[in-house]
């Protein structure tokens, strides 16, 4: 079971860490000396799996031989963590991805360092890729994916598809995260693409409410939901884009639709007060050059938002793109800077109304 | 304890106690003392995490599905751990040494491995769903994430503990005692009641304290097995933080658990006796 694997496999790296960190405390007083002569590394924040496999082979590796700044790598990735470092000044990770969502919050409450303009060249950058003192790196899209042997003419083509219990009877999951929930249930409710910022949030919670005795569980993990769609727990769910095209390379019986995916951002930001700032910025600078951001998503499935790198990307690979022109058209972006202030008030409700 | 030691070495015992009181303290002392301060300070001087936790229903229902949880599995653990420490008790050898070879192996195995597991045992796709359909019950009902499933999944990780608290108590109780009642005239259920069970009830209170008390804290069986509604308080206070980054609301649940569990550790003092807990 892949799932047991990556837990086992994350475990030994944690153990190999500490290990790391025992012996390195140990040994510390012996060798500063060599410390000095070659560069300090650097302490990134990962998803593991994939998404580091991909980071590690395309990011990590060409980095470290251009500037000999060796990566380190700490999972999994932690919003507590983040505020957590920023509280206590201890750093177990210099830089990390946020999402949308996220990198407002982090912003807003001082977690993260300020976009440093004497390490980072926009003019090598798209105009919106710096945001909230992050730098925008890929794009993943939460989209409809249904089970083919549960609906052999075609799956729910739109969120209010997802809802229609009598045109598509079924069990249905999404995911427990009240920002990306809301907009969805929104749309199914008929409010356009446009008009979903700021979230009319009573309007949101009774379009859930019809869909609630449908819903067997609320994924909380990106394992978990893929699970759910491959042994065929769940007949239609809502899901992340990369999560859904592993199965289908896997060649489970899954299909999915582009249409009203919603799109988040991820952004490369800097732990604030990090020692290490300058070099994580080197990091972030290079992790979105065109090339490596190109082959990071070709492997690990997302979409690049740097518009240079969709050049490195094989026309037979487009199609698996969220950023590719024609799967861009018919999906949205959230809204995260007008969410934001509704977003504690929101995610509470969400949090109770699942619960009851 | 500590007058304890300090009579048996008279030179100095408290330099023996003092890495572990130095260890309990920066370990356990100061991140609960952070805790505490912070459920009444964040993000200014306040109790209005206390006065939320108590006036809003929702937390004080999750308290109370989060006990009413620990109950049931707890009984459950106890129901199918005392046959399970008998039997290991009384046939010495080898299948004792089998049985309880199984539960420790158990006891190694990763518990979020575990709980996948559970999944696809219990899933759509899983040999439970299967015995169903062969046996004509189609389609076959639906375990997985319902209370069953969050029920069974805990038992399965709180098992050994249970096992191994009873374990300890039956061992010493000394067999000649049933073959005495037995000797007496006793049928052998009757011995069993009258001497067998009462001398290992301490095993059983220290097993359902230990079950009970472990339970209390779960929170990725219940949230992976279960459905929603099977949220326990832990579970809560993780999402607290993870998505509202609301630590002061969080420590507060979290220093309310940890008062209801002090107040269990109370009474089974009061009519146990906490060095009990230890064998």
């Amino acid at each position: 079971m892949s799932t047991g694997n990556e837990a086992q496999s994350s475990r030994r790296k944690a153990l190999k860490q500490i290990g790391a960190a025992v012996a390195g405390a140990v040994a510390a007083p012996y060798v500063i000396t060599s410390r000095a002569a070659s560069a300090e590394p650097l302490y990134v924040n990962t998803w593991g799996g994939v998404w580091e496999e991909a980071a590690a082979a395309n990011l990590f590796a060409p980095f470290t031989k251009e500037t000999g700044i060796e990566i380190k790598t700490v999972s999994p990735v932690s919003f507590a963590k983040l505020a957590a470092q920023a509280r206590t000044g201890v750093y177990e990770f210099d830089v990390t991805t946020l999402g949308g969502g996220d990198i407002v919050r982090a912003n807003d409450a001082g977690l993260i360092e300020k976009a440093d303009d004497s390490v980072i060249d926009r003019s090598k950058l798209a105009p919106d890729m710096v945001f909230q003192n992050g730098v925008a790196s890929h794009a993943f899209s939460t989209i409809i994916a249904w089970r083919k042997d549960r609906y052999p003419n075609g799956g729910p083509q739109s969120w209010a598809d997802f809802w229609d219990l009598k045109r598509f009877p079924g069990s249905r999951c999404l995911q427990s995260y009240a920002a990306r929930v809301l907009p969805l249930a929104l749309l199914a409710d008929g409010v356009p693409k446009d008009k979903l910022y700021p979230i009319d949030v009573n309007r949101a919670f009774s379009a859930l409410e019809r869909i609630k005795p449908a819903i067997r569980v609320w994924w909380t993990q990106g394992q978990q939901s893929q699970q759910l769609l491959r042994d065929g727990e769940v007949d239609a769910i809502g899901i992340w884009h990369s999560r859904t095209i592993e199965l289908i390379k896997q060649n489970a019986a899954v299909d999915f639709t582009w249409n009203q995916g919603e799109i988040d951002r991820a952004y490369w930001v800097v732990s604030k007060g990090s020692p290490r700032a300058k070099q994580a910025w080197r990091f972030i600078q290079s992790a979105v050059s065109p090339e490596r951001l190109a082959r990071f998503c070709l492997q690990a499935n997302y979409g690049p938002l740097n518009p240079k790198s969709l050049q490195y990307v094989p026309q037979s690979e487009m199609r698996f793109m969220p950023t590719a022109p024609a799967n861009y058209k018919v999906q949205f972006e959230q809204d995260v800077v007008k969410a934001e202030p509704q977003l504690a008030e929101f995610t509470k409700r969400f949090e109770q109304w699942i619960a009851r | 304890m500590i007058a304890h030691a300090a009579k048996a070495h008279r030179e100095r015992p408290w330099l023996l106690l003092l890495p572990v009181v130095a260890f309990l303290g920066v370990f356990f002392l100061v991140p609960l003392g952070q805790v505490v301060a912070s459920s009444v300070t964040e993000p200014e001087l306040t109790l209005a995490h206390y006065r939320e936790f108590f006036s809003d229903g929702f937390y004080l229902l999750v308290l109370g599905r989060t006990f009413a949880t620990a109950l049931l599995v707890t009984l459950a653990c106890l129901v199918l751990g005392y046959p399970l420490a008998y039997a290991a008790v009384r046939r010495e050898g080898t299948i004792a040494l089998v049985m309880l070879t199984l539960i420790t192996l158990s006891l190694w195995t990763n518990f979020l491995v575990r709980t996948y597991a559970w999944m696809v045992i219990l899933g759509n796709r899983g040999p439970v769903s299967a015995a169903f359909r062969a046996l004509g019950v189609v389609p076959p009902p639906e375990i997985l994430f319902t209370r069953v499933a969050s029920t069974l999944g805990m038992v399965h990780i709180l098992l050994p503990f249970m096992v191994m608290a009873l374990y300890a108590v039956m061992r010493r109780i000394d067999p000649a005692y049933l073959r005495a009642a037995q000797g007496l005239g006793a049928p052998p259920r009757a011995a069993f009641r009258h001497v067998f069970l009462p001398l290992s009830a301490p095993g059983i209170v220290n097993g359902c304290t230990i079950v009970f008390i472990l339970c209390l804290g779960f929170y990725v069986t219940p949230v992976l097995l279960g459905s929603p509604r099977e949220q326990m308080l832990a579970g809560l206070i993780g999402r607290q933080i993870e998505e509202l980054l609301d630590f002061g609301q969080a420590s507060a649940m979290a220093v309310v658990l940890l008062a209801a569990t002090l107040g269990l550790f109370w009474i089974y003092n009061r009519f146990v006796g906490i060095d009990k807990l230890w064998g």
